[in-house]
């Protein structure tokens, strides 16, 4: 409850800061540059189905994203970051290529796939891959040797391994490694609807519909308005998966003897 | 029945290779409970992860009844330093660890009770005071059933009352069970307490430099005896002696 307080009151707070700057700007130019809140949610409200279309697409670009990234980052990473020697061969080839915006390759990802839906999730893919990769890699290198040594003791295979220690030992920092690469992921998302959806109608997604009405001020903003709801659906939903995955985490208090 | 023969074991290769344990040989009879004291760092886990077969003997030969060690042996269990609980497995889930990865149908319900733990199953070891989360440990260990028993320190840094607490339980199950066991401990009072000889081990590389004969070790009063004083001080003038 208290977190939905909090929520609430950002909301009104940004909505605050918001109106005031399109106040000024109003003043400084004499005419409307950026929208008020209300405009906004006006133009939004007319044009619902349109706004809705267009998140929906771009949220599912993005959640199909994350699910790539993440099913070839993450057991590539444990597996990397947990067996030493693996480490020291595939660590320089990580921290050659990670540091490459993948924007940069923008256009070779074109030439290569053309303009459909490939290339767009391909984009945000690689963004992605390489934030889990570097994180599980970087937590699996982290686990005490005494919880390696309590299942090994125990006969454990490598399998097993992985299961009752690697995996949920490093579960915590690759949702928080997930947390934050929703900014990152976002803004791919925009970015490759933007650059390689010059085609596709506004419906296609948010990136493209604020885009497509960059003369439409109101309903532009109203696109931004849905990025930053997107940004938080994927975010809130990290955290709630975070809290029942990683419940032993959110515990306080000691038992007695 | 545990011997060890000649046993030495070093970390690492070349110039930064380190010896801890230096040509050891001693032997464990079945059913015996012998404790194991030295100075921090001289190599006691490292014995105990050899004896385990978690770590290859450099040189020398393991043998629990007459067959050598070459890896984890199912009748052969390990306490380890700190308990080494899953932080993420409940008080249950980390008692059962083992029976779960060797594939058993057996729980721990019954082992858990006899530690005082019932109603604690669902609970995670951040929600435990230090002396739960050793008896969780204890439980683990002994939900196995295992006929040797391998001890690192279990009752180390806790409450004086606590400790004590946790040494009569040891050696309460050590009686009902009949397990041989091997107890690490930095804490002399309780190897003499629990140890029908104690072995000393000296500063790195440890060698074996005394084994103390303590057939009294579990017996009732033994603890208030002058028996026990007289070897208590003993075993501390050696160990001082040693860091000298
Ligand atoms: N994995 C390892 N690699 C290198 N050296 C180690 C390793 N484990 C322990 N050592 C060293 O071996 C020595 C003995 O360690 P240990 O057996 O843990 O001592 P004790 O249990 O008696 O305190 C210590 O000097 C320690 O630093
Ligand atoms: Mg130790």
């Amino acid at each position: 409850m208290r977190y939905i307080a909090r929520y609430g009151l950002a909301f009104v707070l940004l909505l605050g800061v918001w109106w005031l700057a399109s106040w000024i700007l109003f003043l400084v130019h004499e005419r409307q540059v950026l929208p008020t809140p209300w405009m906004t949610f006006q133009v939004g409200a007319q044009n619902i189905r349109l706004l809705a279309t267009a998140f929906g697409n771009s949220a599912w670009r993005f959640l199909l994203s994350l699910c790539i990234a993440f099913s070839i980052g993450l057991p590539l990473g444990l597996v990397v970051g947990f067996q030493r020697k693996l480490y020291e061969y595939f660590s320089p080839l990580v921290h050659l290529t990670y540091p490459i915006p993948p924007v940069a390759l923008l256009m070779f990802l074109y030439l290569a796939f053309g303009i459909g839906e490939t290339v767009k999730v391909l984009v945000v893919v690689v963004a992605l891959f390489f934030q889990v990769l570097v994180a599980a890699q970087g937590a699996a290198r982290q686990i005490p040797q005494s919880y390696i040594t309590s299942v090994r003791s125990a006969g454990a295979n490598t399998w097993q391994l992985y299961r009752h220690v690697v995996f949920p030992a490093t579960l915590p920092s690759v949702f928080t490694a997930a947390r934050v690469s929703v900014g990152l992921g976002i803004t791919m998302v925009y970015i490759a609807e933007n650059e390689l959806g010059l085609v596709a109608g506004p419906e296609s997604g948010l990136g493209r519909l604020i885009d497509h009405f960059a003369f439409r001020p109101d309903l532009a903003m109203a696109g931004v308005v849905g990025l930053a709801l997107l940004g938080l659906t994927f975010y809130s939903g990290l955290d709630l998966l975070d809290r029942w995955l990683c419940r032993w985490r959110h515990l306080e208090g000691h038992g007695e003897g | 029945m545990i011997e060890v023969e000649s046993l030495s074991l070093a970390y690492g290769r070349g110039r930064r290779e380190i010896m801890t344990l230096d040509d050891i040989s001693f032997s464990v009879e079945e059913g015996e409970l012998v404790s194991l004291v030295g100075p921090s760092g001289c190599g006691k886990s490292t014995l105990l992860f050899a004896l385990d077969g978690l770590i290859k003997p450099t040189t020398g030969h393991i043998r629990i009844d007459g067959e050598e060690v070459h890896g984890i042996r199912r009748d052969v269990a390990l306490i380890l330093q700190d308990a080494g609980l899953l932080p993420w497995k409940t008080v249950r889930d980390n008692a059962e660890l083992g029976l779960r990865i060797q594939g058993l149908k057996d729980d721990a319900t019954q082992t858990l009770a006899t530690l005082g733990l019932e109603g604690f199953e669902s609970r995670y070891p951040g929600e435990l005071s230090e002396g739960m989360k050793r008896r969780v440990g204890i439980a683990r260990a002994l939900a196995l059933h295992p006929r040797v028993l391998l001890m690192d320190e279990p009752m180390a840094n806790l409450d004086s009352l606590t400790r004590e607490k946790i040494q009569n339980l040891m050696l309460k199950q050590w009686k009902e069970r009949g397990f041989t066991g091997v107890l690490v401990t930095h804490d002399i009072e309780e190897a003499v307490l629990l140890g029908q000889r104690v072995l000393v081990f000296s500063p790195r590389p440890a060698v074996l430099s005394e084994v103390l004969a303590n057939p009294e070790a579990g017996m009732a009063e033994y603890r208030g005896s002058e028996k026990f004083s007289e070897r208590v001080r003993y075993l501390r003038d050696k160990l001082q002696e040693e860091e000298e």
